[in-house]
C-alpha cells in the first residue's frame, strides 16, 4: 500500500515535471524575440501586400463603385495617405486593377511599429467605355505603420522612380 | 422546512410539480444534504473512495504528460514554422550581407563597356550558377555582336533590394534596377542618347563556399 503511494507520488510529480517543462519550453518559443520578430514581419509583409493591391485598385465602371473603392482605399491607409486619399473625388471613368507579384519587406522597427516595403504590381487598366486592359508593370514602395489593433496599414506610397525622374505619388 | 423538502423531494418524479420548482427548495437544499448522505454513504464509499482517488490521480497523471507533450508540440509547431525559419531581416547580418552580394553581382553582370563585354562575361561566370548562367549565356549569345556594332554602353545599378526569404544557404531577393544605355555616336555624329530604363527581378541565390552565388533570375 505504501509502495504503491509513493509509486504514484512519483508518477504525479514526473507527469507535473513533462507539464512544466513543456510549458516552460513553449513560452520560450513564444516569447522568443527572433520568432515574435519574424511573425512581425510576415504580418507587415501579408497586411502590405493587401494594402498595395487596393491601393493600386479603382474599379471605376460607375461612381457609387468608384465610391466604394475610395472607401476601400481609405480602410488600408492611415497618416497622410489616408488624409490626401479622403480628398479624391469619385467619378466614373478609367478602371484599374493592381496585383501584387512579389513583394518584400526591406526595413521593420517593431518597437514603433513602422515597415518599409518594396512591390512589384502588375495594373490592368481599363479606360471608360473600353473594352480591351492595357497592362501596367510597376515598382512600388510603401510605408507601413502599426495600428493600435495590430493591423499594418499603407502610410505613404510612392513609385520608385527611375534615375533623375520623380516618382509619382499615389 | 425539512419535512416540507422531504414531500418536495419524493414528489419530484411526479409530473405536473417537476416544472414548477419552488425558489425556497435552493436555499434549503444545500445544509439538508450533507445530513442526509453523510450516515449511509460513508461506511460503504470507502473502498470505492480509494479506487476513486486512485483514478482521479492516474487521469490527472495522463493529462498533464498529455498536456506536457502538447506544450512540446506548440513548442516545435513555433520553431519550425515557415516564418521562423526564414531568416530574412531577423538576421540583419546576413539579410545586408546577400542583398550586398547579389545587387552587386547584378550591377556587374550586367554593365559593359563596347569593348568590354569580356568582363561582364567574367564576373558572370564567378557570380551566375545553375539555370541563371544558361540563361546570362543564352542572352549574351543573342547581343554580343549587337553591342559591339552599334557600341552600347550598360550601367546597372540596384536602386532596392528586399530580401523575401532566406533560409540558411537559399535565399530569395526581390532586386529594382536602373539601366543606363549610352549608344556612342562614333567620331562623326552628334551627342550620345542616354537612356535610362527599369527592371525588376526576382533573383534566387545560394550560398557556396561562403560566396553567394545567384541560381536564377526572373523578370517581374
Amino acid at each position: 500500500m505504501r509502495r504503491a503511494r509513493i509509486l504514484a507520488g512519483a508518477g504525479l510529480v514526473l507527469a507535473l515535471g513533462v507539464c512544466g517543462t513543456g510549458a516552460w519550453t513553449y513560452t520560450q518559443a513564444r516569447t522568443d524575440d527572433g520568432l515574435a520578430y519574424g511573425r512581425e514581419r510576415d504580418e507587415a509583409l501579408a497586411d502590405g501586400r493587401d494594402g498595395i493591391a487596393v491601393l493600386t485598385t479603382l474599379d471605376a465602371a460607375t461612381r457609387e463603385r468608384a465610391e466604394r473603392s475610395i472607401r476601400d482605399w481609405r480602410a488600408v491607409s492611415t497618416g497622410p495617405l489616408r488624409k490626401e486619399l479622403g480628398g479624391t473625388e469619385a467619378a466614373a471613368g478609367t478602371s484599374a486593377r493592381g496585383t501584387v507579384t512579389e513583394a518584400a519587406v526591406t526595413a521593420l522597427d517593431t518597437r514603433s511599429g513602422t515597415a518599409k516595403l518594396i512591390a512589384t504590381v502588375r495594373v490592368e487598366v481599363t479606360p471608360g467605355g473600353a473594352k480591351k486592359p492595357s497592362t501596367d508593370r510597376k515598382r512600388l514602395e510603401a510605408v507601413l505603420a502599426r495600428t493600435g489593433e495590430g493591423e499594418w496599414k499603407v502610410r505613404a506610397l510612392s513609385a520608385v522612380p527611375v534615375a533623375e525622374e520623380k516618382g509619382e505619388e499615389r | 422546512m425539512t419535512p416540507t423538502w422531504l414531500l418536495r423531494r419524493s414528489a419530484a418524479p411526479e409530473p405536473g410539480t417537476v416544472d414548477e420548482p419552488d425558489p425556497g427548495t435552493d436555499a434549503t437544499d444545500a445544509p439538508a444534504e450533507p445530513e442526509a448522505a453523510e450516515p449511509e454513504e460513508a461506511p460503504a464509499a470507502r473502498p470505492p473512495n480509494g479506487r476513486l482517488r486512485n483514478a482521479v490521480l492516474a487521469v490527472t497523471a495522463v493529462v498533464l504528460v498529455l498536456g506536457g507533450c502538447g506544450f512540446f508540440y506548440g513548442a516545435h509547431q513555433l520553431r519550425s514554422q515557415a516564418p521562423a525559419r526564414n531568416q530574412a531581416l531577423t538576421d540583419a547580418e546576413a539579410t545586408s550581407r546577400v542583398a550586398g552580394d547579389v545587387g552587386n553581382a547584378l550591377a556587374r553582370i550586367f554593365s559593359y563597356t563596347p569593348d568590354g563585354t569580356a568582363a561582364a562575361e567574367r564576373s558572370a561566370s564567378t557570380v551566375l550558377d545553375g539555370r541563371a548562367a544558361r540563361q546570362y549565356e543564352t542572352l549574351f549569345a543573342r547581343v554580343r555582336d549587337d553591342l559591339t556594332e552599334q557600341r552600347v554602353t550598360l550601367s546597372t545599378r540596384a536602386v532596392r533590394t528586399g530580401v523575401i526569404e532566406l533560409d540558411g544557404d537559399r535565399a530569395r531577393l526581390l532586386v529594382f534596377l536602373d539601366q543606363t544605355s549610352h549608344r556612342d555616336p562614333g567620331k562623326d555624329k552628334g551627342d550620345a542618347a542616354a537612356t535610362t530604363a527599369a527592371a525588376q527581378l526576382t533573383v534566387t541565390a545560394r550560398l557556396d563556399d561562403d560566396r553567394w552565388r545567384i541560381v536564377d533570375i526572373k523578370a517581374r
